[in-house]
């Protein structure tokens, strides 16, 4: 009885300090608690080639969804999280998966230094875009420029489960800042599918951590902001002894590097950046052999805000997968045709129309002239002797936000 | 000989035809400044008295997130379209909307930061202003509430 009672007191205190620690959390969380999402379909239609989907006919298989939350328990703690479902033709099929998951904690702050440590599962700051190239209203175009953000192989720059530390330094001539990120890559099968050119038998797994750092200054009003960023990673084959064949236990030596300008003013936008991926493959035996390359990208791109809800794009870029060997001659030759010589680089030309119907809805279209077709999956385009050099893509796509 | 004197009459008298044009263009500014007074508006309890132009940026951006005593601010705007929030961030933040949409998205949808609470119309957002704890937001003109002080952007 005793036992009862003094059980009975526990549990009310219990119970009571609960509520009490309760009701002070929903007052911050009500004050701090934030939630947002987004959806977007597109339709896309290409003269030949597969681009998300069965393109060559009309294809609906490029859909996102992400739902996110965010709140301050206390003033310098911010916790966030992202779900995102992502179909993008034979890429990636739709299962909702934690597109970031992180604790940021303020380490300092004032209005000349800030600095602080981020935990979790973080974005990967390369680029102008990389950290947001799922969001769909905050870039322009329907994709990303191709050869710069590779969207065949965008898990392995996606996010990193590990820490990061950011700093930034604010004078009245401009600001700096500087991000470092140290953890594992996030990768999926696309990556094998790139890097060894087809699906082996076994699995290509992050060998190592991987290491990231972004640098950028922006000019007092953001007029300019120009950044370097790059991610060093290795990647590490394991065979599946059962299959009949298979490479053997391999490694793919990333570095992968952007150096991004951009210039804004009231009514448009200019924007270039060039990436470097020099790759080297080590070990994995006949095929495929050891080698080394080094694969670029570059894109110029100007938006034109004629009447402010309407934006108007344009955009060149152009990306090979060996810089020695732009016009892909070499590696026809050395394969006796097997591989076609624009397979290894791609020309693009592009116009947009963006419309941002109210705060919520958005519309676009796209037009892309492609002469190659270095950016396309092989997933996606298993057979390289029935793809077309010259081809166009016209996408549509609607997102809705709140 | 001529080409000396015929360069040298125009340039003589182009201070004398500029300058009314120069009195009107400065009347003109004036006149602007005066119809745009927009006011950064903080609650009474805010402890800054005044904050230098990139201090207000800092703080719209949502990139400082605690006051100097360390208690938290809280940003009030109106939506991106509105004239009153075109007008503050152009003339008082130097920036373009845009670029503070595009700040905020980011910082959204990568979890490194927040968005800040958007309002319909400039009376509700002088209403929680005066009623928010550590918060900040603007009008058009220095409104006549006690719990709001007018910050002065240097």
């Amino acid at each position: 009885m005793g036992m009862r009672q003094h059980l009975g007191r526990t549990l009310l205190t219990l119970w009571t300090s609960l509520a009490a620690a309760e009701s002070a959390l929903t007052a911050d969380l009500r004050e701090s608690l934030q939630i947002h999402g987004f959806a977007a379909q597109a339709a896309i239609k290409t003269s030949n080639n597969r681009w998300f989907g069965p393109s060559d006919g009309t294809s609906f298989d490029f859909t996102e969804i992400g739902l996110n939350a965010s709140f301050r328990p206390l003033p310098r703690l911010l916790l966030a999280g992202q779900i995102l479902s992502r179909r993008a033709g034979a890429m990636a099929d739709g299962t909702p998966a934690v597109d970031f998951a992180l604790a940021d904690v303020e380490l300092w702050a004032s209005p000349e230094h800030r600095a602080g440590l981020r935990l979790g599962r973080l974005k990967n700051p390369l680029g102008l875009y990389n950290e947001t190239r799922d969001i769909p209203f905050t870039h322009p175009g329907i994709f990303l420029p191709q050869v710069v953000y590779f969207d065949r192989v965008r898990n392995l720059v996606l996010a990193t489960d590990g820490a990061g530390l950011y700093g930034a330094i604010t004078t009245p001539v401009g600001n700096l800042a500087l991000n470092l990120l140290h953890g594992q890559a996030v990768v999926d099968e696309n990556v094998e599918w790139t890097y060894l050119n087809t699906g082996f038998p076994g699995d290509l797994q992050p060998d190592g951590n991987s290491w990231l750092a972004s640098l950028w200054f922006r000019s007092p009003a953001e007029r300019l902001k120009l950044g370097l960023s790059g991610a060093i990673l290795d990647l590490r084959f394991h065979p599946d002894h059962s299959a009949p064949y298979s490479p053997g236990a391999g490694t793919v030596s990333i570095h992968y590097w952007i150096a991004s300008a951009q210039y804004s003013a009231q009514t448009w936008t200019l924007t270039a950046e060039y990436a470097g991926e020099p790759l080297q493959w080590r070990d994995f035996g006949a095929f495929p052999p050891d080698r080394s390359i080094r694969t670029e990208g570059y894109y110029v791109q100007g938006t034109w805000r004629p009447y402010p809800p309407v934006e108007l794009m344009l955009r060149y870029q152009e990306g090979f997968a060996d810089r020695r060997d732009r016009d892909g001659r070499d590696a026809e030759a050395s394969t006796n045709g097997l591989i076609p010589h624009y397979t290894l680089f791609s020309r693009i030309a592009g116009v947009g129309i963006r419309w941002d119907i109210t705060p919520h809805w958005m519309v676009r279209a796209d037009y892309e002239r492609h002469q190659g077709t270095f950016i396309l999956s092989t997933r996606e385009n298993r057979d390289p002797g029935r793809l077309a050099e010259h081809w166009d893509m016209l996408g549509l796509q609607l997102v809705f936000r709140f | 000989m001529s080409w000396p004197a015929a360069s040298t009459g125009p340039r003589k008298r182009r201070p004398w035809r500029a300058r009314p044009a120069a009195v009107a263009g400065f009347l003109a500014t004036l006149a602007a400044g005066a119809a745009q007074p927009q006011q950064l508006i903080a609650n009474l309890d805010v402890s800054p008295q005044a904050l230098t132009k990139n201090e207000a940026r800092l703080y719209f951006a949502m990139h400082l997130v605690r006051w100097p005593d360390k208690r938290p601010v809280r940003v009030f705007v109106l939506p991106d379209k509105h004239d009153l929030h075109i007008a503050f961030c152009q003339h008082v933040l130097e920036f373009f909307p845009y670029q503070l949409r595009t700040g905020w998205d980011r910082q959204v949808f990568t979890g490194t930061g927040q968005a800040p609470t958007v309002v319909a119309n400039e009376s509700e957002l002088i209403q929680r202003v005066a009623t928010t704890p550590g918060a900040i937001g603007y009008a058009s003109s220095a409104p006549a509430n006690p719990n709001i002080r007018s910050l002065e952007v240097r």
